[in-house]
Formats: C-alpha cells, sequence, structure tokens
C-alpha cells in the first residue's frame, strides 16, 4: 500500500473514494489532531453529504426528559391505558423518545462520512477504554457521552477526560454510582432509621476506577483503597429517571453532567493509595488528577495505546517512549497521541483492525452507501439494514451490553471462523446493496496494492462481485501479514 | 411466582441474556470419541452462591443479608435451601440427577472480574499465564476438537487448533459465501488466518438454521450432543450477574434481577435435558463463575465481588443429588478477609472430576497439565459414586 493508505489504514479510517490525497502526512497527522469535528452524514441515500441536524442531537436534559417520557407511556402501556398498547403508539414511543438508534447511527455516518478520520479511531480507542455498557437507564446517554465526553475532550489533558467521563451520567449510572450513599452520610443515617430502607455503599466504579480506567492491578491496591474511592465517589451522579423537582432538592441544579448530592455523600476525609483525599465535592477532581498522574496509569495506557494502535506485543522501548511523552505533556493527549502515530507509522508489522473499522474502510474506500440516511432510520429496507442491526451482526458495537473492559486489542480473540466469515458477508452485503462508485481495479491502483493482492484478486476469476469481496478480505486490508 | 415468570420471558425475549455455546467435533478431525460429554455454563458477572442455594441452617444468614435472601425458598435438608427461580433444578434433584457443591471456588481472591474470568476459563495458576483454556486443553489430551457456538472463540476452549465456532450470521442482501471463492480466499493468507479462513469453507458447504435464545441454543447442543458422530462438550455463556444493584426488587426478594438470571439458568440446563434425550445419561453440566459475592448485603440492595459461591451440576451421570460441602460458616470471623464466603473446595477438583467421567481421562494427567497443579485434590467419589 501506498504511505497515504498504509498510514490511514493504520492510524485513520481510509481516505474516501474521491478525497484528493494529502502530499506531507507528517503535516496532515498534526492537521488530523486538531480537525474539527462536525457530525457528518447524509439525509437519504444519494443526497450530499451535510451536518446532522441539531433536533437530532438533544442536550443532556432532552435525553432524560426522552427517558421519563418513555417510562411513563411504558407503564401507560402495560396498563393499557390512553391507548398506548397498540403497536402504532409502542414505535412512535420508541421513535420519539428513545436515542440509542439515532446516536449509532449517527456515529457509524459520522466514521462513514467523517473527514476528521483520526480523531475518530481515537474516540473509538477511549469510548472503549471508558466504556458504558447499555443498562440501566445507559440507552439515551452512550452516545452523549462518546460525543461531548471522549470526542470533544481529545485535544485537553487526560486528567479532564478522565474527570469528565467518571462525572458523566451514562458512567455513574452503568456502574451503579448513582445509587451508592456514604455510610456515614446523612441520606443513609436517615435511612437507617425507616424500615425498609436501604441505603450504603456500592464500590462497582470505585473498583473500575482504579482497575480498568487507571493505576490497573499492576499497582498493587488494596480493598481498602477500593473502598476508600468508593467512599470519594459516593453522592455522584443523579438517577435519570429522577423528576425534576426531586432533582433540584437533592443536587441544587438542573444539570445531569457532575451531577453531586451532597447528603449522600461520605463526610471526612478519605485516603487512597496513600493520597488523602479531602471532603467534599472537590475530592473527587482531587482523586481523579492523583489517578491521572500516576505512575501506574502511565504505564498501564500507554502499553494500550500501543497495543491498540502499534503492536500486539509493543517492545519496552516503544511504551518507554509514550510514557516519557505522557510525562512531558503532562498528560496532554495531542502529545501522547502524536508519540503514538509516530510509532504506529513506523512500525514494520501489520496490525490486525476490528470489525467496526474494517466495515468502516471498507465503505470509505469503494464509495459505497451501504448506510441508510438520518431522515430514513425508522423506515424499512430491504437491502440495507439499521447500523444497531449492521454493528450487532459484526460482533462489536458500543450500544450493547458488555463488560466494562470493553473490546480486546488482542487479534487473538478476534481470529474465529465466524468473525471472518461476517467479512466475507459484509463484503457481499456492501458490494450488491452498497452500490460501490469504484471498481476493484480503481481501488487498487488508488490505494497502491501490493503485488500478492493483485494475485489474490486475479485468481478468483472474472466476478465483481468475487474480485470485491476478496480485495476486501485481502491480508492486506484486513491488516494480516503476507505468505 | 407470577411476577417472576412474566420478568423472564420478557429477559427471553429481549435477548438481555448474551449466550455462547460450544462443543462440536469437526466431521474429520475427529478420532473415536469417549462416552460421555461435558457442558459449561458461564455465568459471567460473579454470581452470588449464597442467594442460589442459602444456607437456611445458618443463623448468620438472616442477620446479614435478610433484604436479598429468597423467602419462598425449597428446602433440600436442614441445611440448604434452593432459590424459587430454579424450579427445574429442583425436579432433577428429585430424581437424584443434581447436586450442588458450596463454598467452593477457583484459588483468586483479588476480586477482579477480568482476572477472575481468565482464571476459571484459562484454568492456569495465575491471571493470564495462559493463552489455552482448560476444556480445550483436556479435550485436546482426548484428542477430540470442540466447535463453539458463538461469534468469538471464548478462552476456555482455545487449545486445540482444530477449534472452530459457529454462529449464523443473519445479514440482509447477503448470501452464503461459495466454498471456492473461500478456499481461494484463504490460500492468499497465512498461518493462522489460513486455517480460520479454510473452516469458513468447509462451513460454508453446511447448512443448518439455529436459534439464538439461551434454551432454544442449549437444546440445539443437547441435541448434537447426542449424535452418535456429535461434540463431546460445549459451553454457554450467561451474563449479568454482577449483582451490585437491585439483586432483588424492593419488597419481594424472591424477584428481581438474580431471580431473572437463575431463571435463565434454569431453562438452559432444562434445555439441554430436553435436546440430550438419551444422551442425558452420559452427561454432565456444570456452572462457572468467577468469584461469589460479599457476605453482607451493601447500600443499594445488591452485594459487592466477594470470594466463594456455588457451582450446580446436572445429569445422568450423577448417581445422587445433595449439596457437597464442608461449611464454613457465615460469622464474621469466618469470612475471608472478614466480607466474603470462605472456599473450602477447590472447584477446579470439581471441574477435574467432571473431566474425568465425561472425557475418560486419568485425574493425575488432568491435574497436571490441565491445571498446572499435580497435586489438585481429587474429589470423583463425593461427586460420581
Amino acid at each position: 500500500m501506498n504511505e497515504q493508505f498504509r498510514i490511514a489504514q493504520r492510524i485513520g479510517l481510509m481516505f474516501r473514494y474521491d478525497q484528493d490525497l494529502p502530499q506531507d502526512m507528517e503535516a496532515w497527522v498534526q492537521s488530523q489532531l486538531q480537525a474539527p469535528s462536525p457530525a457528518l452524514g447524509i439525509p437519504h441515500a444519494y443526497a450530499k453529504v451535510a451536518q446532522w441536524p441539531d433536533e437530532l442531537q438533544p442536550n443532556l436534559a432532552k435525553r432524560a426528559y426522552m427517558w421519563r417520557r418513555y417510562r411513563a407511556l411504558k407503564k401507560q402501556e402495560r396498563e393499557g391505558k390512553n391507548g398506548q398498547d397498540t403497536e402504532a403508539a409502542r414505535q412512535a414511543n420508541r421513535r420519539n423518545h428513545l436515542m440509542r438508534e439515532k446516536d449509532e447511527h449517527k456515529f457509524v455516518q459520522r466514521n462513514v462520512y467523517g473527514a476528521d478520520q483520526v480523531k475518530l479511531r481515537l474516540t473509538a480507542f477511549w469510548a472503549n477504554h471508558f466504556t458504558i455498557g447499555n443498562t440501566f437507564d445507559t440507552g439515551n446517554m452512550i452516545g452523549h457521552a462518546i460525543d461531548e465526553g471522549i470526542l470533544a475532550k481529545l485535544n485537553g489533558s487526560f486528567a479532564d477526560m478522565l474527570y469528565g467521563i467518571t462525572t458523566h451520567p451514562g458512567m455513574l449510572t452503568y456502574l451503579d454510582n448513582v445509587w451508592s450513599a456514604g455510610e456515614r452520610s446523612e441520606h443513609a443515617k436517615g435511612c437507617h432509621r425507616r424500615p425498609n430502607c436501604h441505603a450504603g455503599l456500592n464500590d462497582n466504579l470505585g473498583r473500575e476506577l482504579l482497575e480498568l480506567h487507571t493505576v490497573s492491578p499492576a499497582a498493587g491496591y488494596s480493598e481498602d483503597d477500593i473502598r476508600g474511592a468508593a467512599n470519594v465517589l459516593a453522592g455522584w451522579g443523579v438517577d435519570f429517571q429522577e423528576e425534576l423537582p426531586g432533582m433540584r432538592k437533592k443536587i441544587g441544579g438542573m444539570n445531569h453532567w457532575k451531577a453531586y448530592k451532597k447528603r449522600w455523600a461520605e463526610p471526612g476525609t478519605k485516603r487512597v493509595m496513600g493520597q488523602l483525599i479531602h471532603a467534599g465535592r472537590g475530592g473527587l477532581r482531587q482523586l481523579t488528577d492523583f489517578l491521572a498522574n500516576h505512575e501506574h496509569t502511565i504505564n498501564y495506557i500507554s502499553t494500550k495505546l500501543c497495543q491498540h494502535f502499534v503492536s500486539d506485543n509493543p517492545s519496552k522501548d516503544q511504551i518507554e517512549s509514550v510514557k516519557s511523552a505522557w510525562r512531558q505533556g503532562d498528560g496532554d493527549l495531542p502529545t501522547i497521541h502524536t508519540q503514538v502515530f509516530k510509532l504506529a507509522i513506523a512500525a514494520p508489522e501489520a496490525k490486525f483492525l476490528w470489525p467496526m473499522t474494517w466495515l468502516f474502510q471498507v465503505v470509505r474506500l469503494s464509495g459505497a452507501t451501504y448506510f441508510k440516511g438520518w431522515e430514513d432510520i425508522d423506515n424499512y429496507n430491504n437491502q440495507l439494514m439499521s447500523s444497531k442491526k449492521v454493528l450487532k451482526e459484526l460482533g462489536q458495537s458500543f450500544w450493547s451490553f458488555r463488560q466494562p473492559n470493553g473490546y480486546s486489542d488482542d487479534r487473538v480473540d478476534w481470529m474465529s471462523a465466524e468473525m471472518f466469515e461476517r467479512r466475507i458477508r459484509f463484503s457481499d452485503a456492501v458490494y450488491k446493496n452498497g452500490n460501490p462508485r469504484r471498481s476493484v481495479n480503481e481501488i487498487m491502483d488508488r490505494i497502491g496494492a501490493v503485488e500478492q493482492t493483485r494475485a489474490m484478486v486475479a485468481s478468483v476469476g472474472a466476478s465483481p462481485k468475487d474480485r470485491f469481496i476478496t480485495l476486501m478480505c485481502s491480508p492486506e486490508l484486513m491488516g494480516l501479514e503476507y505468505v | 411466582m407470577s411476577k417472576l415468570t412474566a420478568g423472564r420471558r420478557n429477559l427471553l425475549k429481549a435477548g438481555a441474556a448474551s449466550l455462547f455455546l460450544a462443543g462440536m467435533p469437526i466431521s474429520g478431525f475427529t478420532k473415536g470419541k469417549p462416552r460421555g460429554s461435558i457442558s459449561v455454563i458461564i455465568l459471567e458477572g460473579g454470581m452470588d452462591g449464597l442467594a442460589a442455594i442459602p444456607p437456611i441452617g445458618d443463623a448468620d444468614l438472616m442477620r446479614m443479608r435478610q433484604a436479598i435472601s429468597p423467602e419462598s425458598y425449597l428446602p433440600l435438608n436442614d441445611f440448604f435451601g434452593l432459590h424459587p427461580s430454579l424450579q427445574f433444578y429442583a425436579q432433577l434433584m428429585a430424581r437424584g440427577q443434581a447436586s450442588a457443591v458450596h463454598a467452593t471456588a477457583f484459588p483468586y481472591t483479588k476480586r477482579s472480574h477480568f482476572e477472575g474470568q481468565n482464571m476459571i476459563e484459562g484454568g492456569g495458576l495465575s491471571p493470564f499465564s495462559e493463552k489455552t483454556g482448560w476444556l480445550g486443553r483436556a479435550l485436546d489430551l482426548a484428542g477430540v476438537a470442540g466447535r463453539s457456538l458463538s461469534l468469538d472463540m471464548p478462552l476456555i476452549l482455545r487449545g486445540h487448533h482444530n477449534n472452530d465456532n459457529f454462529y449464523p450470521a443473519s445479514i440482509r442482501g447477503s448470501a452464503r459465501p461459495k466454498a471456492d471463492l473461500v478456499e481461494m480466499i484463504a490460500m492468499g493468507h497465512q498461518m493462522d488466518a489460513a486455517q480460520i479462513f479454510t473452516k469458513v469453507a468447509h462451513k460454508a458447504k453446511e447448512n443448518e438454521q439455529v436459534p439464538r435464545d439461551p434454551a432454544s441454543l442449549a437444546t440445539y447442543a443437547g441435541r448434537a450432543m447426542a449424535q452418535a458422530a456429535g461434540p463431546l462438550a460445549s459451553v454457554i455463556r450467561v451474563a449479568n450477574f454482577d449483582t451490585h444493584a437491585n439483586q432483588v426488587e424492593e419488597g419481594d426478594p424472591d424477584a428481581g434481577r438474580l431471580a431473572r438470571q437463575l431463571g435463565v439458568v434454569d431453562d438452559v440446563i432444562a434445555g439441554y435435558r430436553r435436546g440430550l434425550g438419551s444422551a442425558w445419561n452420559e452427561a454432565i453440566i456444570l456452572t462457572l463463575t468467577e468469584f461469589g459475592r460479599t457476605v453482607a448485603v451493601n447500600g443499594t440492595l445488591g452485594t459487592d465481588h466477594g470470594y466463594a459461591s456455588v457451582g450446580l451440576l446436572a445429569g445422568g451421570t450423577l448417581s445422587s443429588s445433595g449439596v457437597v460441602a464442608n461449611w464454613p460458616g457465615l460469622g464474621k470471623k469466618d469470612q475471608f478477609e472478614q466480607r466474603d464466603l470462605m472456599a473450602t473446595i477447590d472447584y477446579r477438583s470439581v471441574c477435574a472430576a467432571c473431566l474425568e467421567k465425561s472425557l475418560g481421562l486419568d485425574h493425575g494427567l488432568i491435574a497436571h497439565q490441565v491445571f498446572r497443579q499435580p497435586d489438585l485434590p481429587r474429589v470423583f467419589e463425593h461427586l460420581f459414586t
């Protein structure tokens, strides 16, 4: 593959079929890190690329309102009231009040049409690092967390991103923190005086904050440290179902992000891994800053970045170079990312691509129209599936229920006959239903396909469909080694 | 009870339990096979053994966790009860075809899901020490490959290069690939990728319709294992046992998240029973979970990560029913680190006994080559005679 496409495959999503290619790739990488990130997509098939309309991108308050409304109408549906138990009413409720399918579709469209391909790859990495699975009420929040908690924070520091995502209602709900109360909090004390009232600590987020988001088990922290972190977190977050008056009373405001319920907070100072954390709202920022700059965090996440972009088994030197960029830039993400990309571009070995990354690249390279427009989300199409269904069949979606450790960066976890069969099937579907605007020969010439890929494509004969499938499932386009 | 049933049905319909199933040998790859079969149900998230099989005879139980202990449990004996969601399992117990092992765990005490899951699937001496799984290594020793019914290949089954997986696609507007095309693609790849595409080519010649819900998948697996040239092993993964919050419903400790998930497990066991038919007599099914949960209830009607839990066993190879346990007690001083149920039985020994029974492997060989622990105690007699 030529230099432009080799780099775009490794750290981006490939240049679209009609995009001009940059000459100076080093400058291109830098410009990509600063690229603006409007949510690009198409309103309907074959329309011009445009920005997603604002009304399909509601803020958190609106999302919470929609969720409460959805639940209320669901209740009426169960009770057979107000005509809510008809199929039409059920569908209207889903369409009007649930964001999951719209958000997932927006995510897919911007990955297919976006001009900020490198930032979108970084978004996928960090959204996976800070996994928010689809449970409880998170379906209406995940898309917001990815856009506002990850993508919008790529040009700041790791400490800012960590604090932002830890206090996002999506994370606070997914890992149960919205229901956690300090054992000695006013709320718990009041509750313990009443019969059948339950209140107390839930250490789920405290544990994963240490294990998955920052220092990792290599740091050798204890159960007391986990409990300490959970005590710092107690009081953070407000239930998405909470009605406005209750919310105002509990957090003294209307913002779900960084919502803090003082009466649920554990009083007194806490200790986490030797660090004294002050009581009160400021304690969490103190804790996340302490963790963000911890040597074990720097080591753990530098390694993870290398495993995602550089090699399944990065060398000690490679990891060290990212760690030193981290320290020099004081956790500045663009500085860290620049060093990771330097290594990725210089890496000699292939890097296997995640299923979703591969699919986005296939669609961009070929100029296929494989995803519906945003105006057609709810219209059945006998050729094009919803983005939700596509990602589900592909076996990788940020809107699925999954465990907080997210998707693996180790290729062995993706090497299975069914996973590979999906690549063949989706190549087939993109060719037949997506109407690619570039032929296999045009694509191979444009990317500078290697001789082995050309020979492989030639070996399957003259059928344009078979040639398309073969090219997309070649080692070169899957990120695998050559014979 | 009606509430419980409705909840369970909704769950299955919504597909909220993610499930995987495994263990079909690939024709041509498999030598003469042993008579038994082994099926593992992985309960992901850390299953609360004290709620599944509550030790009702232990006075500390109600003191520590009244709010989350099932009320209408089925008494098994003076000391242990059974969660009301496990109805089919209870019938099996009455017939001497189900047993439980309590206060048991893999030797892992650090309470991380991901280290724990790696230990219980990898079966190594420490987290991430093994690249293959204990069932995969045992199948390799027995000379048979397995097939997994999932999109990915679970760690527990890795260990044999002829292992394969199966999970039918449902992609609008695309056809099953032609075998000759896939064979050409395989030739363009090398090493493991070439092998995998070759398997895709083999499968392109088959034509099977398989359902995706847990119970139907279990039935399907059972039927496959019952065939003369059928598979020896299968694995099903049931998620969502990480019951930090709302483990039970407020005011109804027989309902809630855990009740629903145990209901799924009960359905899976019933599905196996249906599918296996007469092969049930040679079958053993066992559950596996990364850890149990805290003895005390937490502040959100749930429990946090703990240590020992319970293992549920079912199958015609069991000769009698009962709860096998060396009960450690639930008092503060009896608990592991003053918070968790202590483990007094190494669950690897239970897995080893099931392998010995189903695959006909020698215990010493299993201890040494599967679990890397030559002095692993043998508990075979406690379960199978």
